[in-house]
């Protein structure tokens, strides 16, 4: 071989041999760096998180990185991580309906010591696997759970007292959405999220509940083709009567643009939305939405819970870190740091704080509101027995289908999606 | 006469691009192998055609090929319509085509999510501006609900992809058109052909290669088509507008089942194939007695 070709390739090997001793050297310099990576919800309750791991990394001396993720991608990109095994993540931020998903088959470690009981009841079940009875893998972050929202002022121009029942609120959409009533106002009754999937389910679960229906009964077979249910969902028909046009199509951001912008009275919402209602920027509604636990009908009525969760994968290289920062971040002092910045307490103590108290005027009825919250089914297969419920709960708020057919169509879905993860 | 240059190593060369071919192995045979695997696996790791039987009684599934065909069909002769009507129409202008080739490409140019983002606020049926122009020239809106009604759904996401695709179908076709030799033109005016038989029988064969190439890109496109309808309107009301690619996608990501969204990819990956084989035999130039 010419010796030109040789001193090219001799190049070329020493080269090719150094990369793996300069990728060593860099890995070894990291692994000697304490570090912590968090993967959070790109939103207000992930912007709160981020910022505590900021002081936190600062006063440990803890490099963190956090990855902000939007929710749909966030579930999947946890999931890879904990099924996988890649460790990628330190800390996750998870949605409550994603804990028996994520938490099964030893996915995530078990916290080394339990929560206090300042942390409000129906937010710490939902930490444990088995629900309520097993062991606690992960801290309630943010306390989230539906609220009724609706507008004092209407409600005293009309004479009607706080909605009590879904009948109530059935009777003041009928009075507030009247034609001409008065003239040059367009106001619907009510609006809702019906749009296919987690929107129509989330509107419809409170409704569902008080009817004295479910999802699924006790023995994890469908039971949302019970005579309750088909009632409520008629019940939810007749609402949409006095909703926008094309409410079925409605998302969270439709909904709440109608409460904002002075075109509806009454809707199911999330207490994330509670700040744009008073934000004179944003709202045309300023101090004029009141606040409401969720109505009742055959039974009491009960919100849907939403509880954004902190857990630390198996995986994980850095557990140790990892619950120092978890049990700091949800310690009083922090949860009420979160507070200011946006985030629903899940500690009583922080919700009853009287200072926090008297600058967040729902703060009352939110702690009531979530003290009686309701989880979503406990179940792996949630994700898809939602998506198939919902596609129904869509249907016949478009007028494509009569509700005793779609929840019948609905639970033999459900059957099979039940039947499939046996 | 030039000496051939020996090879650095050796004389095939072969070295050179076994890397390349590794690469190609790693990321477009290996997937592709394993995702043959995933989808005639079951639960247990047991081989298994269930994956493919599911397809037969899912009817989510079959919806979702339904709108796919629908969407795909409808869309494609829309935008083959447009595209070709703008192309002849800008081709036989005499001043400002690069003022007008370059103002329909905006459509084009910004990123589908945008796209559909604003669109999803046009159509809200009351603050969006396309109800509240109606509204303005007097017309009623009550109806008017777009991505909110379940028959107009679907027309609403044909239009935004009418919309933001046409510019690729026009751009391609006047590629097309201005490649196309004036002397045949020339000959056939001669011979005292009319606008619309040149148009036929010279303009239409010359551009047959174009346009098949064309449709076959759209039509690929269309079958996998995703973001749009991911933001506009999530695959509903109910499943009105709920497509194939949607519907793996939850499955594989928001379900976990891996399997499933596999056996459905490569039953769209075949749908595919014989939509586009399809195609090609439409567009295939009929030569029979011509010589």
């Amino acid at each position: 071989m010419p010796r030109a070709r040789l001193f090219w390739l001799r190049v070329f090997c020493v080269r090719v041999g150094l990369l793996p001793v300069f990728c060593l050297l860099l890995s070894c310099n990291r692994a000697s760096e304490r570090s912590l990576t968090i993967a959070v919800n790109a939103g207000v309750e992930g912007t709160a998180l981020k910022m505590a791991a900021s002081e936190w990394g600062a006063a440990r001396g803890v490099r963190i990185e956090v990855v902000e993720l939007p929710y749909a991608n966030l579930f999947e990109k946890e999931q890879l991580d904990l099924t996988s095994r890649t460790g990628a993540y330190d800390v996750i931020m998870m949605d409550d309906p994603w804990f028996p998903r994520l938490g099964e088959e030893g996915n995530l470690t078990p916290l080394p010591r339990a929560p206090d009981a300042d942390f409000v009841a129906p937010c710490l079940d939902v930490c444990r696997n088995p629900y309520r009875t097993g062991k606690y893998y992960a801290l309630p972050y943010v306390g989230n759970s539906q609220l009724f929202f609706y507008r004092g002022d209407l409600f005293t121009r009309y004479n009607l007292a706080a909605p009590r029942t879904w009948d109530d609120v059935l009777a003041a959409a009928r009075k507030i959405g009247a034609p001409g009533n008065p003239p040059n106002e367009k106001m619907y009754g009510y609006v809702m999220r019906a749009a296919s999937g987690n929107a129509v389910v989330a509107d419809f679960m409170p409704l569902l509940w008080a009817f004295g229906g479910d999802v699924l009964d006790s023995a994890s077979k469908p039971a949302c083709d019970s005579p309750a249910a088909v009632d409520a969902l008629r019940f939810m028909l007749e609402l949409g009567k006095y909703s926008p046009p094309g409410y079925a199509g409605f998302n969270a951001d439709e909904v709440s643009a109608h409460l904002l912008e002075s075109t509806a009275a009454m809707s199911i919402n999330w207490p994330a939305w509670i700040a744009a209602m008073d934000d004179p920027a944003k709202s045309k509604v300023v101090g004029k939405i009141a606040f409401a636990p969720m109505p009742s009908q055959r039974v009491p009525g009960v919100g849907e819970l939403g509880t954004w969760l902190l857990a630390v994968p198996a995986a994980s290289r850095h557990a140790a870190d990892a619950f120092d920062f978890m049990f700091w971040a949800t310690d009083a002092p922090q949860m009420k740091q979160a507070a200011l910045r946006g985030n629903p307490p899940t500690r009583r103590s922080v919700f009853q704080s009287p200072d926090l108290a008297a600058k967040f005027r729902a703060f009352p009825v939110q702690l009531a509101s979530l003290e009686s919250s309701r989880p979503r089914p406990r179940t792996a297969q949630w994700n898809e027995i939602e998506n198939a419920f919902g596609i129904y709960l869509s249907k016949a708020n478009a007028s494509a289908m009569e509700p005793a057919a779609a929840m019948r169509d609905a639970a033999h879905d459900i059957a099979q999606i039940v039947n499939r993860g046996r | 006469m030039t000496q051939r240059r020996p090879h650095l190593l050796g004389a095939s060369g072969l070295p050179w691009i076994l890397p390349a071919v590794a690469v190609l192995l790693a990321l477009s045979i290996y997937p592709l192998i394993y995702a043959v695997k995933v989808s005639l696996t079951g639960p247990g790791g047991a081989f298994t055609f269930a994956n493919f039987a599911r397809l037969a009684g899912d009817r989510v599934f079959a919806a979702a090929g339904v709108q796919t065909l629908v969407l795909t069909i409808a869309a494609l002769i829309i935008e083959f319509t447009l595209g070709l009507a703008l192309a002849l129409l800008i081709d036989s202008l005499a001043r400002a085509k690069s003022f007008f080739r370059a103002g329909l490409l905006i459509p084009m140019l910004l990123p589908p999510v945008v796209a559909a983002v604003a669109w999803r606020l046009i159509f809200n049926p009351q603050f969006g501006v396309l109800n509240g122009t109606l509204r303005e020239l007097g017309l009623n809106t009550a109806s008017l609900l777009w991505t909110g009604g379940d028959r107009s759904a679907l027309a609403s996401v044909i239009l935004v992809d009418v919309w933001e695709w046409t510019p690729f179908l026009f751009l391609l076709l006047s590629a097309g058109l201005q490649a196309i030799p004036p002397e045949p033109v020339e000959a056939a005016r001669i011979d005292g052909a009319g606008a619309w038989q040149i148009f036929r029988d010279v303009t239409l064969p010359l551009l047959r290669p174009v346009i098949l190439l064309a449709l076959l890109l759209r039509a690929m496109d269309l079958v996998r088509i995703f973001d749009q309808i991911f933001i506009l309107t999530q695959g509903g009301p109910g499943t009105a507008t709920e497509t194939v690619s949607l519907y793996i996608y939850r499955t594989a990501f928001r379900f976990s089942n891996f399997g499933y969204a596999a056996a459905m990819s490569f039953v769209l990956l075949a749908a595919t194939m014989v939509f586009a084989r399809g195609l090609a035999q439409i567009m295939r130039p009929r030569t029979a007695g011509v010589r």
